[in-house]
C-alpha cells in the first residue's frame, strides 16, 4: 500500500521533472508581459571611487533609451541606501562614492535589452580613485582607511561576535599536555547557480498593485521587506504580490535583496511599464553575494592519550562593503558554534570579526546553514592535524573521542542541544565499505615505492532547521515553518507552502509526506510553492531548513485533516469516533477492518455529507514552530592520489556515508549527496574568488572560475545510516547541505595525508596543481 | 603594474625633450590614438584605442604634465575611463647627455587598470601592458633617430 501511494521511504520520481526534462520549466527569463521595457545597470570599474560626475546626455539621445536613473534620483524618494538582512544598509546606488568594483552606479530602461547596454556604455561617469582596502586583516589596523564614512562607528569593524568559556577554555589548554594550531583560510567563492539573478516588476498605476516574478529562496521575506523599504511610496504589503516561479539554483545567493531589485522595481513605478532585469554571468560572479571568505585561527588541546579537551577559533569574516549576508538577527557568524563537531568537548570559546573591505557583500549561507562548512572543515582538519601530532591514526583519534550515541541529547559546550547522532556508527560503516585497513596498507606500500597516495576522513555534525523562535529570526520574522492542505471532495489535494524550491524536489517529497499522513496517493497531490498570494507565510528556503521546519509543519497540518476526518469517518459508519483507528492508510472500527473508509470517502463527505456539529470541508493549515534544531551527520572517507610530476589531485574514491533522519526519498536524498559532494570537491580543489591590490576581482568568468565538470568529478559511492530525530514530526533532519558541508574536509585531510611523510601539516584550499607542485618541489620529490 | 626601461637615443637632449612633452607628437606613439586636443600648455585629451586580446576598448584619456624640468625630467599622468573599465598611469622621464648628439632617456611607468579589462583579463594583462610600454618608449626612440625628424 505504502508503495502504491508513495509514501515516505518511496523512490517517487520527481513530479517537477516532467516540465523540466521537456525544457518547460518557467523562469524568471521566460516571463514576457506586452509593452515590456528592459533595465541594464551601470557597474563601477573601480574598487573605491568618489564619483565626481555622470553624464547621461549620450544615454538618453539613443532612441529607445526611456530613462537614466542614478543615485541622485534615488533621494528625493528615499531609495539611495536600503536595509539589508542583517541590520546594515546598502547602497542602492551611489550618491557620491563606491565601494567596490562592479557596484551599480546607475541603471538604463530601454525598449530592448540590448539598447539598454547601449545606454549603459554610453554614461559617462568620472571618478576620483580613494585609496582600496582589499585584505580583512589589514582594514582592521588603526590606520586603514575607513570604508563606511556613513557610519556612526569610525573603523572597519561591522561587529564582535563570541561564544563560550574564555577562562575555561585558557585554563584548559594550561593544563592540557598537548595543543595544536593551525591558520586556515577557506577562500571567497561564488555560488555559480546555472540561472542569474533577475526580476520582472509590473505596477499598475491605478489600483497600486505591484507584481513580480524574481528569483529569490524567499518570496514572503522579499514582500515585506518591498513593504518596508518602499511603504513610504505607496507600496503597501497586500498590494504586494511577489512571485517566485522555477528557480535554477539557490544555494543561498538567491536570498539577499540586490539593488538590481529595487531599481527594477522603480524603474516600472517610474515608467508605468512592465520591466525585465536579468543579470549577464559576469554581474552574477562579481558583483551578487559571495561565500565563506573566513580568516581562521583554530587551536585544539588535548591529552597525551589523544582525548581532545578544548578548543579555542578566532576568526576574520570578510564580510565586503555592507553587511548583507541573511543570517539569523542573533547569529551574526551564523551557526559557526557547531565548530566543536562530534566531540564532546570540555571548553571552546569562539570569536569571530565582522570586517568591512572594498569587495562585493559576502557571507551568504552558500549550500550551508549559515557557517557550518566553515565550522566543519576547521574542526576535521584540526583533529587531523592532532592525530599527525600524536602519531595516532585519524580514523581512531576520532572513535576514541566521538560523543557516544547514548549521550543524545547532548549539551554541546557552546551551548547547542545535539538531538541524536551515532558518529562511531556512521565513521564504522564508512570504513567498512570502502575497506579502509586495506587501503592503509595500500599506502604504506606505496610509500615505500615512492608514490604518493593519501586517505582523508571527516566525521561532520551539522545543524541545520532554523529555527526555533525564541533564537531565530531574520528581520524580526520568526523562522517557524508552514504548511496549508486542503483536501478537495474527490479526493485530491492541494498543498500549499511557505519555503521554495530551486531544484530540491519539494513538488515530490513534500506531497509524499501527505500521501503518507493521508493515505493519498502521491499523485493526487499538487504541491504549489512561491506565490506570496497564496502560499501561507513563511520565510523560504535555505540552510536545510524546508524539510525540518515546512516538512514538519506538512505532518501536523496533515494530522490535523486526519482528526478532522475522524469525526466524519466515525459518522459515516456510524460509530463512536473513540471506537474509529487510522490504519492501514485508512479509517477503521477498531477490530472490525471490514468497517472502513478510505481519505478520499471522508473527503467526499466534507463536502456532501458531514455530520451535524462539525464544519463543512476538509483543509488546515500550521505554522510550525520547532522545539530544536536538527543535527545531520555523516562520515566521508576519500583516497588521492597525486600526480608528482603536475601536481594534480586525483580522487580515486570517495565514501560517504549520511544520517539524515529518516528518508523521504531515497533517490532524492542520494541525488542532493551527489550534487552536494560535487561542490564540496569545487571550493576543495577548484574554486576561489581573489582580487589584486587595487581590488579587481580576479577570476570574474567560468574562464578564471573553475566549476567541476563530469571530467574532475569522481564517481561518488554512498551508503546511509538512519537515526531519526526525535523531536521531529516524521524523525526527518535535512540533507540538501551535507555533502557540501563534510567533503571538503575530507578531500583536503587526504592531500595531505598523502604529503605527511614529508613535513606536510596543512594546505589551504583549493588545493590547485600549483600549489602541491610548488610543496613538491620545495620537498625534493617532484618529477 | 611598474614598467621601466632606459633607450639610448640618437638625438641631442634638447630635442629629445621638445619631443616627449609636445602632446601632438608624444600622442603619435600611444597606441591605437583617435585623436589629441590639447587644453593648455600642460593638459590634453587622448582617445585611443587599447586592451587583452580580445577585450578592446576606446579610452578617453585626461593626460596632464605634473613636472617639467627642462631638459631633464618630466612626469605625465593620465587617467582614462572606458565603458566598465578605467586606467591611470604615472609616467616619468629622465634626460642625461650620452655624448654628442645622443641622449639617455630612463624612464618609468606606473599603471593602474580597474575594471572589465583587469578581471577579465587578468591572466594577460602584465605581459600586455609591458610590450604596449615597451611599444611606447620604441616608438619614442624610433621617431627622435628618423632621418626625417631633424627637420620636423
Amino acid at each position: 500500500m505504502a508503495v502504491e501511494i508513495g509514501g515516505i521511504g518511496h523512490s517517487v520520481q520527481r513530479k517537477e521533472d516532467a516540465r523540466f526534462i521537456r525544457g518547460r520549466g518557467n523562469y524568471v527569463d521566460d516571463v514576457k508581459l506586452p509593452g515590456m521595457v528592459y533595465l541594464d545597470i551601470v557597474r563601477s570599474p573601480y574598487a573605491h571611487a568618489r564619483i565626481v560626475k555622470i553624464d547621461t546626455s549620450k544615454a538618453l539621445a539613443i532612441p529607445g533609451v526611456l530613462a537614466v536613473i542614478t543615485g541622485k534620483d534615488l533621494v528625493p524618494l528615499k531609495l539611495e541606501w536600503m536595509p539589508t538582512l542583517m541590520g546594515d544598509k546598502q547602497m542602492v546606488l551611489p550618491t557620491d562614492t563606491v565601494m567596490y568594483q562592479a557596484q551599480e552606479v546607475a541603471a538604463v530602461v530601454a525598449t530592448e535589452r540590448y539598447i539598454a547596454a547601449d545606454g549603459v556604455a554610453a554614461v559617462e561617469v568620472e571618478y576620483e580613485p580613494l585609496p582600496v582596502v582589499v585584505d580583512p586583516i589589514k582594514a582592521l589596523l588603526p590606520d586603514a582607511p575607513v570604508i563606511r564614512e556613513d557610519r556612526a562607528q569610525k573603523n572597519n569593524q561591522i561587529w564582535h561576535w563570541e561564544a563560550g568559556d574564555k577562562a575555561g577554555t585558557d585554563k584548559a589548554f594550561r593544563e592540557s599536555d598537548v595543543v595544536v594550531k593551525q591558520d586556515i583560510y577557506i577562500p571567497r567563492i561564488v555560488v555559480a547557480s546555472i540561472e542569474t539573478c533577475g526580476m520582472v516588476a509590473q505596477f499598475d498605476k491605478i489600483d497600486g498593485q505591484l507584481t513580480v516574478w524574481m528569483t529569490t529562496q524567499a518570496p514572503h521575506a522579499i514582500r515585506t521587506v518591498i513593504a518596508l523599504v518602499a511603504g513610504h511610496l505607496g507600496l503597501a504589503e497586500h498590494k504586494i504580490r511577489v512571485i517566485s516561479p522555477d528557480i535554477g539554483g539557490g544555494f543561498g545567493g538567491k536570498v539577499p535583496v540586490y539593488p538590481g531589485y529595487v531599481l527594477t522595481i522603480g524603474a516600472s513605478v517610474l515608467t508605468g511599464l512592465p520591466v525585465k532585469w536579468i543579470e549577464d554571468r559576469s554581474e552574477n560572479i562579481q558583483a551578487d553575494s559571495f561565500a565563506r571568505d573566513y580568516h581562521i585561527t583554530a587551536e585544539l588541546a588535548a591529552k597525551k592519550d589523544g582525548t581532545m579537551r578544548a578548543l579555542r577559533v578566532k576568526t576574520v569574516a570578510d564580510h565586503g562593503a555592507f553587511d548583507a549576508a541573511a543570517n539569523p538577527s542573533k547569529f551574526p557568524a551564523g551557526l559557526f558554534g557547531i565548530v566543536t563537531g562530534s566531540y564532546p568537548f570540555e571548553k571552546a570559546f569562539v570569536e569571530v570579526d565582522g570586517v568591512y573591505t572594498n569587495k562585493p557583500p559576502g557571507g551568504i549561507a552558500y549550500r550551508c546553514s549559515f557557517r557550518v562548512t566553515e565550522a566543519a572543515f576547521a574542526i576535521e582538519r584540526l583533529v587531523d592535524i592532532l592525530a599527525l601530532e600524536l602519531k595516532r591514526d585519524p580514523a581512531d583519534l576520532r572513535l576514541q573521542n566521538f560523543i557516544p550515541p547514548q549521550a543524545f541529547p547532548f549539551m554541546s559546550t557552546l551551548g547547542w542541544e545535539y538531538d541524536s547522532g551515532n558518529y562511531a556508527g556512521a565513521l564504522k560503516l564508512a570504513m567498512d565499505k570502502i575497506g579502509y585497513a586495506a587501503l592503509r596498507r595500500e599506502q604504506a606500500e606505496k610509500r615505500k615505492r615512492g608514490e604518493l597516495m593519501g586517505i582523508g576522513i571527516s566525521s561532520f555534525t551539522e545543524i541545520v532547521g532554523a529555527g526555533p523562535s525564541k533564537h531565530f529570526d531574520i528581520l524580526g520574522l520568526k523562522m517557524f515553518g508552514s504548511c496549508e492542505i486542503r483536501v478537495h471532495p474527490t479526493g485530491k489535494a492541494t498543498v500549499r507552502l511557505g519555503v521554495k524550491s530551486q531544484g530540491q524536489g519539494h513538488e515530490t517529497t513534500f506531497g509524499q509526506i501527505v500521501a503518507e499522513e493521508l493515505g493519498l496517493p502521491v499523485a493526487d497531490i499538487e504541491v504549489e510553492e512561491g506565490d506570496t498570494d497564496t502560499a501561507p507565510y513563511g520565510l523560504g528556503t535555505y540552510a536545510s531548513r524546508s524539510t525540518p521546519v515546512a516538512g514538519a509543519a506538512t505532518a501536523v497540518a496533515a494530522r490535523k485533516i486526519r482528526e478532522k476526518g475522524k469525526l466524519i469517518a466515525a459518522h459515516l459508519l456510524e460509530a463512536s469516533p473513540d471506537d474509529i483507528e487510522w490504519k492501514d492508510y485508512k479509517y477503521q472500527v477498531k477490530g472490525v477492518p471490514a468497517k472502513s473508509k478510505t481519505m478520499a470517502e471522508v473527503a467526499f463527505a466534507a463536502y456532501t455529507n458531514h455530520p451535524q456539529g462539525v464544519e463543512a470541508g476538509l483543509e488546515a493549515v500550521d505554522y510550525y514552530d520547532p522545539p530544536n534544531l536538527t543535527f545531520p551527520f555523516g562520515s566521508y572517507i576519500c583516497v588521492v592520489d597525486i600526480d608528482k610530476g603536475t601536481g594534480e589531485v586525483k580522487v580515486r574514491r570517495f565514501f560517504a556515508v549520511d544520517d539524515c533522519g529518516t528518508i523521504i526519498n531515497p533517490m532524492i536524498v542520494e541525488g542532493q549527496i551527489h550534487g552536494g559532494l560535487t561542490m564540496g570537491l569545487a571550493p576543495a580543489l577548484f574554486e576561489e574568488i581573489n582580487y589584486d591590490k587595487d581590488g579587481n576581482i580576479q577570476g570574474g568568468t567560468f574562464m578564471d572560475y573553475l566549476l567541476p565538470t563530469a571530467m574532475e568529478t569522481p564517481s561518488w559511492e554512498t551508503a546511509k545510516t538512519t537515526t531519526p530525530s526525535p523531536h521531529h514530526p516524521i524523525g526527518a533532519k535535512g540533507v540538501g547541505e551535507s555533502a557540501t558541508v563534510g567533503a571538503p574536509a575530507a578531500i583536503a585531510n587526504a592531500v595531505v595525508d598523502a604529503l605527511a611523510h614529508l613535513g606536510v601539516r596543512h594546505i589551504d584550499i583549493p588545493i590547485t596543481p600549483w600549489k602541491v607542485q610548488r610543496i613538491l618541489k620545495e620537498k625534493g620529490v617532484a618529477e | 603594474m611598474h614598467f621601466e626601461g632606459t633607450a639610448d637615443i640618437g638625438a641631442p637632449r634638447e630635442r629629445v625633450w621638445a619631443f616627449v612633452t609636445d602632446p601632438e607628437k608624444v600622442s603619435r606613439c600611444g597606441p591605437d590614438v583617435q585623436s589629441v586636443a590639447v587644453s593648455d600648455a600642460t593638459h590634453f585629451k587622448v582617445v585611443a584605442r587599447a586592451g587583452v586580446g580580445p577585450i578592446r576598448t576606446t579610452f578617453t584619456l585626461d593626460v596632464v604634465f605634473t613636472e617639467l624640468r627642462a631638459p631633464e625630467h618630466a612626469a605625465v599622468r593620465a587617467r582614462g575611463q572606458a565603458p566598465g573599465s578605467a586606467v591611470e598611469m604615472t609616467n616619468t622621464f629622465e634626460l642625461a647627455d650620452a655624448g654628442p648628439g645622443r641622449t639617455t632617456m630612463r624612464w618609468a611607468s606606473d599603471v593602474t587598470v580597474s575594471g572589465m579589462i583587469a578581471s577579465v583579463g587578468a591572466r594577460l594583462m602584465q605581459g600586455a601592458a609591458d610590450k604596449l610600454t615597451q611599444q611606447v618608449f620604441a616608438c619614442i626612440k624610433e621617431q627622435l633617430e628618423a632621418p626625417a625628424a631633424a627637420t620636423r
